[in-house]
């Protein structure tokens, strides 16, 4: 009788100890939808205003939370390891993210707005859009710069 | 010897000096900088009251406030006349007497339309700006190329009286 009832507080221990891992190694999943946390995304625009070939790139995002203006601001970091600010908004689970792309040499330059929405309980963004506004002046635009649409896609790391 | 360090100390005062005192001017010149505080005034380009999908802005000054530390350039716009904390953000760069700035709207209505917006300008002087900023709104709008709602405004900015204008604040 004993034996019985030890083995059930060893059990009842064991499950309990494995909830609460659970809830330590997996926070995302019980943080919502809000993009606060660090994340991975892959860029896809075109590599110069009215071009139709694309370039594909990767940047580490650590997104601070939200202030009391429903705003964040959030760090950029690309391959080449530069770092610039972005800022960020989030109403329920679509998202917008703005910034300024790094400019290096003579190549052309451009202010990105990534949209997407956050899922997978808080883990994804799936196919994310993005609004490219190049640095070229383009009176027959309405944005009267040349734009370009893109697409990102987001995979939470912490 | 005397008379060597003499020389010496003369061709420090008149040679050597007015050289680093003419690179640092010259790199003021060449540097500009959004740092400090603007007021920047915004008008629609075409004179029309909204969005093409209806969407409004607003009053149309706005208290500016850049940063930058190292290559974190950060700006708030100071929007005190709709809440104290109120404090949209943004982020910018410059490159030679051109500046592209970025911000995200305030949107306390979770059910109405909200976007972005892209500054693009010129330093005109040191302490005034100029140029053009764009509206895009998260409402899909098939007519432009983009796919979303978009409005333009031209703008002009003053550097707001006792901002300065150094590299980091």
């Amino acid at each position: 009788m004993i034996s019985r009832v030890d083995h059930f507080r060893k059990r009842a221990t064991a499950a309990f100890a494995a909830m609460l891992l659970l809830i330590a190694v997996a926070p995302a999943a019980f943080a919502g939808n809000e993009l606060a946390g660090k994340w991975t995304l892959s860029v896809t625009i075109p590599d110069s205003p009215g071009s139709n070939t694309t370039r594909t790139f990767a940047v580490n995002v650590i997104v601070s939370p939200r202030g009391e203006s429903l705003h964040g601001r959030l760090d950029i970091t690309d391959e080449s390891g530069k770092t610039v600010g972005g800022a960020w908004r989030q109403v329920g689970k679509q998202l917008s993210i703005t910034y300024e792309l790094p400019c290096p040499g003579d190549g052309p330059c451009a202010s990105l707005i990534l949209l997407g929405r956050v899922k997978g309980g808080g883990v994804l963004i799936k196919k994310g859009q993005v609004i490219v506004m190049w640095d070229t002046p383009n009176n027959k635009n309405p944005a009267l710069y040349d734009t370009s649409n893109g697409s990102f896609r987001g995979t939470r790391l912490e | 010897m005397i008379f060597r360090t003499f020389k010496l100390l003369a061709c420090l005062m008149f040679c050597v000096a007015p050289a680093l005192v003419g690179t640092r001017i010259a790199a003021s010149q060449s540097e500009r900088t959004l740092s400090g505080e603007w007021i920047v005034v915004s008008s629609p380009i075409n004179g029309s009251i909204g969005s093409p999908k209806g969407t409004t802005l607003g009053f149309p000054d706005r208290d500016m406030v850049f940063a930058q530390q190292g290559d974190l350039r950060t700006g708030v716009v100071l929007r005190e006349d709709v809440g104290q904390n109120v404090r949209p953000l943004g982020v910018w760069r410059v490159t030679g007497d051109q500046f592209s700035a970025t911000f995200q709207l305030w949107c306390p209505d979770p059910d109405g339309p909200c976007g972005s917006i892209v500054m693009r300008g010129q330093f005109v002087r040191d302490d005034k700006i100029s140029g053009t900023m764009t509206a895009f709104f998260d409402q899909p709008d098939n007519s432009t190329p983009t796919g979303y709602d978009t409005w333009t405004f031209s703008f002009v900015g003053n550097r707001a009286a006792g901002s300065g204008s150094g590299g980091s604040n």
